[in-house]
Order: C-alpha cells, then structure tokens, then sequence
C-alpha cells in the first residue's frame, strides 16, 4: 500500500468554517503567514546553514513556498525556550545547535571540499547520512555526541513541520475540527468533515 | 449546530453557574443552591493577603496529590492556601486543539536527563498550572491491585507498602464517584468491587476495536477502560454539570469541555467552594524553620515579586521531581538519606502498527482499551507485572516520537507520516523496581531563577528489560494477528515515581504511612515521590487516594491534639 494523499485545500477551509474554536483558529491561522523572517539567535551564514539542513530533512519539492521550519527553531533559541529537559549528555540547547552545524559543515569540507550550502542536493543528503550514521567526520563531533544531536535535530524539525496546517492537510489530519465533537469514530468511519483519502 | 454548541460551552464551566440550563437550575433549587458557592474564575490575581497571616496550611502544587487533600482540608474548616507554580487558565477559551499552542501545561524548565534510559520530561511527564499534570492526564484510572503493594512479600524484591490496598479502596470508590469515572462493571480483573463504576464505558475507537478482535483471537481478555472522562453528562457535588466527553481525542494536550476529570474541573472548584485560596503563578523556592526545625514559612515568587507566607503545617505535593529538588534545596528531611533515591518510571513501551483501515488517530478517547491478563503472566521471567491499552495519538507527538526511534528523514519520513491516519499503537504500563543508579540529585547547571537544576538519573535495569522483551513480543504477537504492517516498537519510560518514599522507618523512609516526614513534625508529602514502589497501573488515582488518606489522617490527628 502506497501512502495515501488528502485532497489539497481542506485544512485551509476548515479554518474558515465555524467547525474550529476560537482558540484553535487563533493558534494555527499565524502559521500559514510566510512573510520574510529575519532570524534573531543565529547570525546569517548559520541560519542560511540551518535552512539548506532541514530542506534535506524536509525536501518538499511540490511546493511553491516550502513550510519554512528554521525560524521555528531560531525563535525558540532567541528566546532561550525548553522543551522541559535535555539530554545529560548534551550541552545546552544553544551551544549544541553551535556546535552541530558547524560539524555538519566541517563534513561537508571533508568529503566534498566545500560547504554544506554549495553542494548539490545528492552530496548534501550524502553529508545528512552520515551525521545520521554517526559517521560524519569533523572536529566538532569529539564534543557534541552526534547520535543525540542529530535525534534532537529530527525532533525539533518534526515537531515545527507537522504544527503547520499544511503538513497537517498533507496527512490527513483535521482534529482541529473540534467543536462538534466526534461520532464516527470506528475503522473506515468518516464524518463528513473528514477528507477522504485519494488512493494512489 | 455551531450555535447549540456555543450555549453549551457556557454550561460546561461550573465556575459560571449562572448561565446554565433550566434543568440545572430546577436541581439547583432542589440541591439548596450548591452550586450558586462555586467560586467565579480569577482572571485577575486576587489582591494578596497580609503577609505575615499565619494560615493553618499550606499546600504547594494542585495536581493530584495537591487538590484533593487541599479540597479536604478547606471542608474541614481550616483556612488553606495553595501555591502553584503554574498558569491559571479558562479551558473554555484558551484550549486550542492543537499542541503545540498548549505547550504551556507542560513544566517546561529544563531537566537534565542522566543513565542509560533518560527519561523524557516535559509532554512525556509533567504539567504544571493549576491542576497540575492532570491538565494533560489521559485520565486513565485503573485501580491498583492487591498485590501490587506487597511486591516483596510476594517476590523477595522491591518494598511492601506500609499497608495494605483495603487502606486505599474507600478512596477509590469515593473518587470514582466524584470524579464520574467511566468503566465497566463489573471489572473483569480485581476481585469483585462494592461498587461499580457511576458511568458507561466510552465508546472504542479504532484502535481499541482493533485491538480488541486481535485480543478475542489469541484468548487475551480485554475490557473497555477506566476513564475519568464523562460518558454522560454527570452533577457532580460542590462543582456542578460537567459535559460529557465529545471524542475530541486531545486529552494529553487539555480537555476544553470539563469532561476530563482534571483537578481544575474537579477538586480544586470543590475548595475553593470552602474556603480555599488558591495562588497561581506562585513559584517556591524556601521552606523556612524554626529552632526545633518546624517548618514556620514558605517563600515564593509571583510576578517576579518575592512573597512569604506563614503556616503551621506544610503539605508540599510538587510531584516527584520538584518535591526532591525542593527537599534537596533547602536541606530539608534529609535524615533518611533517601530523598532523590528510589527514583522510578512505567515502563511504557509502545508499539505501533500501519492498517489497511482507515483510522484516524485523533478520534474517541486515546485509550479506549485495556487488558490486565498481564498483570501476572505465568510465563514471566520478572516480577510485578503491567497493563496494555490501545493509544490513539496526535500527529505532533507521534511524528516526533517516531523521528526519535525511527530517525527517519527526507522522503522516506514524508511518505511514513502520510500514513498517520492509518496507525494504531498499544502500549503497557508495567512496574519498575527501585534501584541505587536510579536517583535524583541538584546539578551544578542553574535554572532562570538561579536555582540548581535537577539531575535524573535513569537505567532500565533486567526487571524492566525482561518485562520490556515480554510486553513487546505480545503486542507484536497482537497486531500482527490484527493485520499490521511495518510494526515499530518505542522504548518509553513514563511517570516520575518515588524519590521520598512512605515507610515504616525514618531509616529507610522519608515519610510515615501517614504521609508525615519523620524528621520534620509539620511537613507532609502527598504526591508520586511517596510511592514505595511503582504499581502496575497508572498512578493518578492512587495518588488521589493517597491524598484524601493523608488528609484525612491529618484531620483525626488534629482533632486527637485538641481534645
Ligand atoms: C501525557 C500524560 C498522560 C498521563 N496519563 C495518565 C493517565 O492516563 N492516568 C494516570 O493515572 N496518570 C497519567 N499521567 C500521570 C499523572 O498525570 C501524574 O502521575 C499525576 O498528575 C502526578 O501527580 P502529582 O501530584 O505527583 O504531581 P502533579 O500533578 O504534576 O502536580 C505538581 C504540581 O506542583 C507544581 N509545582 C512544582 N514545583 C512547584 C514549586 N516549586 N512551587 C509551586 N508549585 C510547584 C507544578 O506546577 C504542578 O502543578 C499522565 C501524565 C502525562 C504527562
Ligand atoms: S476526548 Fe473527551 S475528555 Fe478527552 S479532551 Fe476530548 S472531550 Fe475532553
């Protein structure tokens, strides 16, 4: 079974319709906003740095305006925000993302002679892989343990991507639909808010 | 109907009794006006008391250990202040369903995660506001089982608790009744009850019903849960209508109806109704002595300001992180050795499947199914045992997971999450045993507040292993049986448990059965840290029991000095 797709433009109406709360409708409307961001923790070359990273992460070629997911991460830093703990074995938050970049950039040197940002898409996915593997050669590595980093990295972009209403229409899910409540609720059930999914 | 439904939301705060309905009103009548005491949301702080008030207690955290006890205390008669930490919040307006705007009920400060298994804080283990974690609780409410108190007697490990579960099942069938839990009856595990549960099961979503024919094929038996979430609209005393629960599926992230029998919809109405002051927004950091080392003060911060307040006993219900941490801060109790120790955590191993069906995850109550055959398998190579519940979940917290375990990115992980509306999990809750490399301790990093931050040491150690190996082979066994596909199993570890636990002795123990630090005559502990040993059920209703105990052990002995 291939994965499934979700008719284009269902979130975005939901959010018009008097199905969603107040306070859903405020929380998730901000998101669709893609104006500029200017970053405010990281200096430029590290943000541009972060962004080619989780376009790797997050390829999202069908898409006009990808769902931008660096400005998550920097607001948070800027702001010195936790997710309630951290790894022991990690630095703090700050200096990790410091030090995990510029590690995925000393790889990049190593294997390709140049930095991340100018490597075609296969050589930076080569670069991703072997962070993932842990394999990834650089100097910054001997203090940041780069299985932990790179986890830390999955989740945090995870998290930002599937927030957005976007990644949220992409697959399938309208739980912020919230205000009726839910009676089909068993297998293969649908309410008629509940987009069906176009089989592949 | 968008509109029947915003008249609704009006009944579903009963901290605004004048707007419900002409039902309600006639019961009303007929109650003596009950309700009419509730007390109106504070939307403002209310303007502080003199400081140097002495009030009889003081009760720090609301969550489970807190509001029950502080509900007690005030219908006693004894003027009780409660300081939280957290937010005071209107579900109504500002539960968003979606959660990463409700990242505000989690404690969010940083906790440094130590040993082989760190535990996860945050969305995994703790909230915080007024309520406490119960804001984000599933409201699972499995009692606990006679012999999950005598661990030791039974198998030579771990520690008995200092009385039997007979102490706790008054308070279980007390709370189920007050909080309207939703299960089955009779219960097809326990021994049979005095009393049923007050409401129907919840209907099963898709998981659950999945799990449940898989179940029937293999001879497991299953049953829908316990829940305290409302299958019905139910009265309940000193608090009013609250409405039934609408299968909104976003219990973890805050019930924006009051059916989920959280402490803010529950308890916490309920002393306020008596008397109870509560202080949101109020951070302690000092627990003040005098000579004879009673405790004579607490000193907090609210609004960046620095308060005190006098009291004349403490119950301090933190939970088990920031209860230790408060101890170890203030070198307080500390006589045992035992504060921080014994730290434990369920196992939570969950294991998701991809279906064919169509299930969305984010419908029906998550956990709508629970089988307690494991609670002592006769196949087992480790002691205690564990319970198994379908989950649903929401897509936020399941992409993340996944990316932690599967560390899956670029296509691959895109094309995975595509198939969210088709996965089902189970997971177990199971019992871990106290051991010395699993501990507590104040780390050398500071906090915003330039408090030490709190080190957690954690190692599944071979009981929690064996039990994990047990538990993910049969949840394999069950959705491979219910036609699953590419099946993932995620090592969790859920529930701060222990760090300054209930016994016989202040050798060995921080706090006497009644919840009473040896070593400090006006201080009781009542929340996760007095657990001797971790149960086979989710903890969140022995807590309230504990709580009403402790509270009601304090009151006949008040009344024994009186006399
Ligand atoms: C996602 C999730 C799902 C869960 N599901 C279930 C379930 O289905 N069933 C179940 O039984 N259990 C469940 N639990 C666990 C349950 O919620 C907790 O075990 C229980 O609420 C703990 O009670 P407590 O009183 O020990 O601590 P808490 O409820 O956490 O209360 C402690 C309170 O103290 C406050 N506090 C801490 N430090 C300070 C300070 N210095 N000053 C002032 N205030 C302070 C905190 O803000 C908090 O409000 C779940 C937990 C989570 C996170
Ligand atoms: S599923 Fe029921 S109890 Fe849970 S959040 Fe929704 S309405 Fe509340």
């Amino acid at each position: 079974m291939a994965s499934p797709h979700y008719p284009d433009g269902t979130v975005r109406a939901l959010l018009q319709t008097d199905l969603v709360t107040e306070a859903t409708r405020a929380a998730l409307l901000p998101r669709l906003d893609t104006s500029e961001y200017t970053p405010q923790f990281f200096d430029e070359a590290t943000y541009e740095l972060l962004r080619a990273v989780a376009a790797r992460i997050y390829p999202q070629p069908e898409r006009p305006e990808p769902i931008e997911l660096a400005p998550v991460v920097d607001k948070r830093l800027a702001q010195g925000d936790s997710d309630g703990w951290r790894y022991d074995a990690m630095p703090p938050d700050r200096e990790a993302y410091r030090l995990g970049l510029g590690g995925i950039n000393q790889a990049a040197q190593v294997l390709f002679q140049r930095p991340f940002g100018h490597l075609s898409e296969p050589q930076q996915d080569q670069v991703v892989a072997a962070v993932a593997n842990g394999t990834a050669p650089g100097e910054n590595w001997q203090h940041l343990p780069i299985d932990r980093f790179f986890e830390e990295l999955l989740a945090e972009l995870a998290e930002a991507y599937y927030s957005h209403p976007l990644a949220q229409e992409e697959i399938g899910y309208v739980g912020m639909a919230d205000v009726p409540g839910w009676h089909r609720i068993e297998p293969n059930q649908l309410e008629a808010r509940e987009p069906e999914e176009v089989k592949p | 109907m968008p509109d029947e439904e915003v008249l609704e939301e009006g009944v579903l705060n009963p901290a605004k009794p004048e707007i419900q309905d002409p039902l309600l009103k006639s019961i009303l009548a007929e109650n003596g006006g009950l309700l009419a005491q509730a007390p109106v949301e504070q939307e403002q702080p209310a303007p502080l008391p003199d400081p140097v008030d002495e009030v009889d207690c003081v009760v720090i955290g609301t969550g489970a250990g807190g509001a029950p006890l502080l509900a007690r205390l005030a219908m006693a008669g004894l003027k009780v202040v409660a300081l939280e930490a957290g937010p005071r919040r209107d579900p109504t307006r500002d539960y968003a369903t979606d959660e990463k705007a409700q990242h505000f009920l989690f404690w969010n400060d940083e906790r440094l995660s130590a040993g082989q298994n760190p535990v996860a804080f945050g969305n995994n283990n703790s909230g915080t506001g007024v309520g406490g974690s119960t804001l984000h609780y599933t409201a699972y409410t499995p009692r606990a089982h006679r012999d999950d108190l005598r661990l030791f007697t039974d198998f030579g490990k771990g520690v008995d608790w200092p009385f039997g579960v007979e102490e706790l099942e008054p308070y279980y069938e007390e709370l189920e009744h007050f909080l309207g839990v939703s299960g089955p009856t009779p219960y097809p595990w326990d021994p049979p009850r005095r009393t049923g549960y007050p409401l129907a099961p919840l209907p099963l979503n898709g998981a659950a019903l999945l799990m449940q024919k898989a179940c029937a094929g293999l001879g497991i038996q299953t049953s829908p849960a316990a829940n305290a979430a409302l299958s019905a609209r139910y009265y309940q005393e000193g608090v009013g209508w609250r409405e039934a629960c609408t299968n909104r599926g976003f219990c973890q992230a805050g019930c924006n109806r009051g059916a989920k029998a959280s402490m803010d919809v529950t308890f916490l109405p309920l002393a306020e109704a008596h008397g109870a002051e509560i202080r949101a927004d109020a951070f302690v950091t000092e627990i003040e002595r005098d000579a004879k080392g009673r405790v004579t003060a607490v000193v907090y911060t609210q609004y960046g300001e620095q308060k005190r307040q006098r009291c004349r006993h403490l119950f301090l219900c933190a939970g088990a992180v920031e209860t230790p941490r408060l101890l170890l801060l203030n070198e307080l109790a500390l006589t045992s050795g035992q504060v921080g120790k014994n730290f434990m955590a369920h196992p939570g191993m969950q294991v998701w499947g991809t279906f064919e069906e169509d299930i969305r995850p984010y419908k029906g109550i998550p956990g709508g199914l629970i089988s307690e055959d494991t609670h002592r398998p006769t196949d087992a190579d480790f002691v205690g045992g564990y319970l198994l519940q379908s989950i649903g979940v929401m897509p936020v917290t399941f992409a993340s997971q996944m990316a932690r375990k599967r560390k899956l990115w670029g296509q691959p992980l895109r094309d995975y999450m595509r198939s969210y509306n088709h996965t089902a999990g189970i997971n177990i809750l199971g019992d871990c045993l106290p051991h010395e490399n699993n501990f507590l301790e104040l780390a050398d990093e500071k906090d915003v507040r330039g408090l030490p931050k709190p080190r957690v040491h954690f190692t599944a150690q071979e009981n929690e292993q064996r039990m994990n190996a047990h538990a993910e082979k049969l949840m394999r066994q069950i959705w491979e049986a219910a036609g699953a596909r590419d099946i993932w199993a995620y090592e969790r570890y859920a529930h701060t448990i222990g760090t300054a636990r209930m016994g016989l002795s202040g050798d060995d123990a921080v706090v006497n059965p009644e919840g009473r630090a040896f070593d400090v005559p006006n201080l009781y502990i009542c929340d996760n840290s007095v657990f001797p040993s971790a149960l086979s059920v989710n903890p969140a209703l022995t807590i309230m029991a504990l709580s009403l105990r402790t509270a009601d052990k304090f009151l006949a002995a008040q009344q024994r000095l009186d006399r």
